[in-house]
């Protein structure tokens, strides 16, 4: 019976990954522990007790019916802040396409780093910086709002369009050309086809994403719901605070919920 | 009329397509090209219709060179030259009916077309091509739903729909199983013997070839070796073409009548 050498599973490491293995090692390490020993871990008194503060959060506002006949005012500022995300994404949406056509590599070739760099540069904003910027430029109330979505929507939606077209079975085009068909053709038929459920999906998944995102922008004047909810913990008042944090809890996981079964059907 | 006048094709990568070809293929002829994969088949194939372009010679359809075609030229050549493809490439999310109505593309507006506008009796000749390939019921089914040989079959439609001269078929049954593709072979020799079309095909299998080839063009690296009637091809024609004795997977079989 002859033994049969032991096979390990993984390529043998050479003697310089290990090196570069351990001195990575050692180095996350030694930022955890450095990290850790500097973090001050002290809570500062207050005179108000933790508790007392959450049970103000989130048991009063449900059972007080001084507050309960408040929820009407919250859900109007809601829907205010639901509709700043849907027109920001429509805007994105329609803007979006374009750019992401000129962002594939597919299309534009070597071209394509153009479209890349500009959606890159749109996401490394966060959209708090376009709201300050557009509250300054167009004023207080929710017109702001939705300019910052919009762009920042841009931001990602270009990237994830123009990876779908980068995808897509390029067969159909071909098909579609040896016909005799022209390009705008080609690309009605061959490609949107192909893009556009899933152009969607994408567009859905982002108004999930604005809908949260919204709520903050308040907080800079730009509309929504964020502005009383800044007042509000700026006051202490935090049977205010529970109230407007429900409303959107309900909201957001009510959206979540829909858009959801929306796109499990799309795709 | 089909002619190839000393034709080569040398890919940017240096790959040698096709050597020095010349070929003359009349109206309503069904050719089948054999020869083993990276013969040159697919090259040939897709020169007529200029998806390549070769880079030497001059390949002359009704006595015009459409190697010189410019973009405009090219649409109007593809209009009358349709292509087959191996994997269907059918529109998947599209219905059956509106995959097959993209054969009218070349014939139909841009403005038109993006609206879906086809005129009526283009939808009712759609339907009718449909028919001829006996998957008239399908007509509203998503292509997805389709199974391979009826994938294959609407594609076919597509093509007639296009109201070619010529049909190119690049290996159309080769993703389909024997009985499949015998179908598959009958419906397209039927209907370009119906409608009098130069067809031509590309086919592996040697059996194959031999039961619906008119004439075969044995292609090997680039090069004809062979071409002549389909009664003057006999075992040993293919073991020349293919440069090596015949075995079982050259045969497909599995034709049940």
């Amino acid at each position: 019976m002859n033994e049969k050498p032991i096979v390990s599973l993984r390529q043998a490491r050479t003697n310089k990954s290990k090196f570069y293995l351990y001195t990575i090692v050692f180095i996350l390490s030694a930022i955890y522990i450095i990290g850790l020993f500097t973090t001050p871990f002290s809570v500062s008194g207050s005179a108000a007790s933790p508790l007392d503060t959450l049970r103000r959060i989130f048991i009063v506002p449900l059972t007080d019916m001084e507050y309960i006949v408040q929820f009407p005012v919250y859900i109007g500022y809601m829907i205010e802040t639901v509709a700043i995300a849907y027109a920001g994404v429509t805007v994105a949406t329609i803007l979006a396409v374009p750019v992401a056509f000129l962002a594939a590599r597919n299309v534009t070739k070597r071209y394509s780093y153009v479209g890349k760099a500009l959606l890159n540069a749109i996401r490394a904003v966060p959209e708090l910086i376009f709201a300050i910027i557009f509250v300054a430029a167009v004023g207080i109330g929710p017109y702001a709002g939705v300019l910052a979505i919009s762009i920042n929507s841009i931001g990602m939606l270009g990237k994830l369009y123009a990876e779908v077209i980068e995808s897509i079975d390029q067969s159909n085009v071909d098909a579609i050309k040896a016909s005799g068909g022209n390009r705008i053709q080609a690309m009605w038929y061959g490609v949107l086809p192909q893009v556009l459920p899933e152009f969607s999906s994408y567009s859905i998944y982002r108004f999930e994403i604005d809908v949260r995102a919204s709520t903050v922008l308040g907080i800079v004047g730009a509309g929504g719901i964020g502005a009383p909810l800044i007042l509000a913990t700026y006051q202490r008042s935090w049977e205010d605070v529970g109230m407007i944090l429900i409303v959107v809890v309900v909201f957001v996981s009510l959206i979540d919920l829909i858009s959801g079964k929306i796109r499990k059907r799309l795709v | 009329m089909i002619e190839f006048k000393n034709v080569s094709l040398k890919y940017p990568n240096g790959h040698q397509g096709l050597k020095n070809i010349n070929l003359k293929i009349n109206d309503g002829e069904f050719v089948v090209i054999v020869g083993m994969s990276g013969a040159g088949k697919s090259s040939l194939i897709r020169s007529i219709n200029r998806m390549v372009t070769p880079t030497e010679g001059k390949i002359l359809v009704d006595d015009q060179d459409i190697i010189t075609f410019n973009e405009k030229k090219l649409r109007k050549l593809r209009t009358e030259v349709g292509m087959i493809f191996q994997s269907y490439n059918l529109v998947k999310r599209m219905s059956v009916l509106r995959n097959v109505l993209a054969g009218r593309l070349g014939h139909t507006g841009t403005i038109r077309s993006m609206l879906g506008l086809f005129p009526q009796k283009d939808i009712q000749f759609a339907l009718d091509n449909l028919d001829r390939v006996s998957i008239h019921e399908k007509a509203y089914t998503r292509a997805d739903q389709l199974s391979g040989g009826q994938q294959q079959r609407v594609s076919i439609a597509r093509v007639l729909t296009q109201q070619p001269k010529v049909i190119l078929a690049d290996e159309p049954v080769a993703s389909l199983d024997p009985p499949t593709s015998h179908k598959v072979m009958k419906d397209l020799k039927r209907v370009s013997r119906e409608d009098n079309l130069t067809t031509i095909v590309n086919l592996h299998f040697i059996d194959m070839a031999q039961e619906y080839a008119d004439r075969i063009i044995g292609l090997r690296d680039g090069e004809v070796v062979f071409d002549g009637p389909i009664d003057q091809v006999t075992e040993k024609t293919f073991e020349e073409i293919y440069g090596r004795p015949i075995k079982e997977d050259d045969l497909l079989g599995g034709d049940d009548d």
